[in-house]
């Protein structure tokens, strides 16, 4: 039972002061085991702040980080599943399923977390599954100003997943779930 | 055979400080005070002269008195004769171990012969466990689950009422100790199996289900099962720091071996559970030691069955133990009626009423409190204070007392307290702490044991309930 946090685009504070009051009171240190980022922080007391949550912080770099050491993409095991990190700001049409599953190809990943688009989206492709947690605080992205807060817990236990969405939508968390079984064979099925 | 080699103490010798009603108990023994192991058996086996080769120095006041009777003697005779014990002393030894196994075969076989009957007599096994039972076989086992009242004392109920219990316990287990996303798991699938096409449909975006009013991680909801599992994490931790640390010397719990493993794994389970299904207690330090002899003595249990079920067992007898002490364990108890100070005030009158000289050489004149000493004995119920053979000999006692536990336990701890008096009456207030809070393993346990059977009760604590 390995709780994974995703989430990302918090672009703290050009476009957003913080995460929204109510998402920092459900997120308290001890439950996490793993944070992925998909990137655009983008200052180091953001990079401390979830350090505090969980020492064990994945992050891939997004366009306006201001730390330039993060890597492009990045790939973790996680119990039973191989997951991918990207920002998605290289991927080309930003959002675009096909070329994110080229990503997901390449990298080899059962699921690939990527960003940029600041809206929340969940994918099965081929076997595996492409999930955008969306931005954290909420802020605009160079597409659209009307972006919802959004994250995602993943609970991975063995062969199957199960996605947490939280979103603030009316000042309301609004909590979803998904559930998703890995096939054990390494091919794409069904 | 050897009792005309040996010569009989006369009856008032110098150089024992008990007080009478212990007098004769000490002559019939044999023993200095210290109750040290001197080749005896439990009859009233006279080893007088027999003593010297061992204990020259602390029964030197004693053999003065005996050169003194025997100077008028033949003194030829004396050199042949203690010549003649010294070159037999290890034909007596020998014998007496003979003797000393023969009993316990004989006391083995009583105890088998006691459980094997349909109706248990559990006066007579009471009797007999109070003795000690033999090591080895399942015989400690079983008796200890007959005398807490696990297995009824009728012989035929046995199998059903295991079989309910360890269900139980299995129900139990299941409901409290799930982690969450496995009792999710276990929900969806008994809902969904008219579910599943729909998840096995193509690819494209994911069904979404909204559960805003269900349980998700990081819920702050009271009910949530989620904030209920993270907040037993901690004690989860606390008890695993623990099981590392009981018995670092015994393999069978503290090594790296799976099998060690899976008897930590299975302690902790225990341990949790009395936790879960006591909240107002919940887990305290120290509980795992009370549990590390039963579940011992359950899971090197020769019956396979047994031993395969020894965690169902231990809860279940666990449970029982720690029913009369639980209050002990209770903070906010201390001051009460049954709390631990109220067991501890109880200590000392019981020691006034035995032997008032000591009591007030404790109190007053060296200022020791009870609290200091007494409380990691009464509350881990001596599982601290001995090595572990001793611990099982122990409880064989405690287990088997017709009033009860906690009236045994006390008795132990006086007969604690009266083994080392003469230590005690010499020694002042750090002293008398390092000798108190490290018993000395080198008593003679069955001469503890004998003493603390015969400590007579405290009859102004019964007058005033």
């Amino acid at each position: 039972m390995v709780l994974v946090l995703a989430l990302g685009d918090l672009h703290v504070p050009h476009r957003a002061p913080d995460l929204p009051a109510k998402f920092k009171s459900m997120l308290v240190p001890g439950k996490i085991q793993h944070i992925i980022c998909t990137g655009n922080l983008c200052i180091k007391e953001v990079h401390d702040y979830l350090k505090t949550l969980c020492p064990d912080l994945h992050i891939a770099r997004g366009e306006y980080d201001e730390e330039t050491k993060y890597p492009e993409t990045k790939t973790l095991t996680i119990g039973q599943f191989k997951l991918g990190l990207c920002h998605g700001h290289q991927v080309i049409p930003w959002g675009d399923l096909d070329s994110l599953a080229m990503l997901q190809r390449q990298l080899d990943v059962d699921i690939l977390v990527t960003g940029h688009t600041h809206q929340f989206t969940a994918y099965k492709h081929e076997g595996g599954v492409v999930i955008n947690p969306g931005s954290a605080t909420g802020a605009y992205s160079s597409i659209t100003y009307d972006v919802n807060p959004s994250f995602v817990l993943m609970d991975i236990d063995g062969l199957r997943v199960v996605v947490y969405v939280y979103e603030l939508i009316d000042g309301e968390v609004k909590v979803d779930k998904i559930d998703f079984k890995k096939t054990s064979s390494n091919q794409s099925t069904q | 055979m050897f009792k005309d080699k040996l010569k009989l103490p006369t009856p008032d010798k110098p150089g024992r400080i008990f007080p009478d009603r212990l007098g004769s108990l000490v002559m019939i023994s044999g023993l200095d005070e210290k109750g040290n192991e001197i080749e005896r058996s439990e009859f009233e086996f006279e080893s007088g002269e027999e003593l010297e080769p061992i204990k020259p120095g602390a029964l030197g006041f004693h053999r003065e008195s005996d050169d003194g009777d025997e100077a008028i003697d033949d003194e030829k005779d004396d050199k042949d004769q203690r010549i003649r014990k010294k070159t037999n002393k290890d034909a007596v030894a020998a014998s007496v171990s003979v003797l000393k196994s023969i009993l316990l075969d004989e006391k083995r076989s009583d105890l088998e012969y006691e459980i094997s009957r349909r109706e248990i007599n559990l006066e007579k096994l009471r009797r007999i466990a109070s003795t000690g039972i033999p090591n080895g076989g399942g015989l400690r086992a079983t008796a200890w689950k007959l005398l807490l009242g696990y297995l009824p004392s009728s012989h035929d109920l046995w199998e059903t009422q295991l079989e309910e219990n360890r269900q139980k316990y299995a129900d139990m287990k299941e409901e409290l100790l799930l982690n969450p996303s496995e009792h999710i798991w276990k929900e969806a699938k008994d809902l969904s199996s008219t579910q599943q096409h729909e998840d096995n449909d193509a690819d494209g975006p994911l069904r979404r289900h909204e559960i805003s009013v269900e349980d998700h991680p990081l819920s702050l909801d009271k009910e949530s099962l989620w904030r209920q599992y993270f907040q037993h994490t901690e004690i989860v931790d606390q008890i695993d720091r623990d099981l590392q640390r009981t018995h670092p010397d015994m393999p069978f719990f503290s090594a790296e071996t799976s099998f060690s493993r899976k008897n930590r794994e299975a302690m902790k389970n225990i341990l949790l559970l009395f936790a879960k299904s006591n909240p107002a207690i919940c887990y305290v330090q120290g509980m795992n030691e009370v549990l590390a002899p039963i579940y011992y003595v359950f899971r090197t249990d020769t019956d396979k069955q047994n031993a395969e079920n020894a965690e169902a067992d231990s809860f279940s007898c666990f449970v029982r133990i720690l029913g009369d002490s639980v209050d002990h364990f209770c903070q906010q108890l201390d001051n009460s009626s049954s709390g631990i100070l109220a067991t501890l005030s109880r200590l000392s009158d019981l020691l006034k009423v035995n032997d008032e000289q000591l009591w007030h050489h404790l109190e007053f004149t060296t200022k020791i409190k009870p609290q200091f000493y007494a409380f990691r004995w009464i509350t881990l119920l001596l599982t601290q204070e001995f090595k572990f053979e001793f611990i099982l000999r122990i409880w064989d006692t405690l287990l088997s007392n017709t009033f009860g536990v906690q009236d045994m336990l006390l008795r132990i701890c006086c007969a604690m307290l009266l083994c080392v008096k003469s230590r005690l009456l010499s020694g002042d207030f750090v002293a008398n702490i390092k000798l108190l809070q490290h018993y000395p393993d080198d008593i003679n346990l069955e001469y503890l044991l004998q003493v603390a059977q015969d400590i007579s009760p405290d009859t102004s604590y019964i007058l005033s309930l």
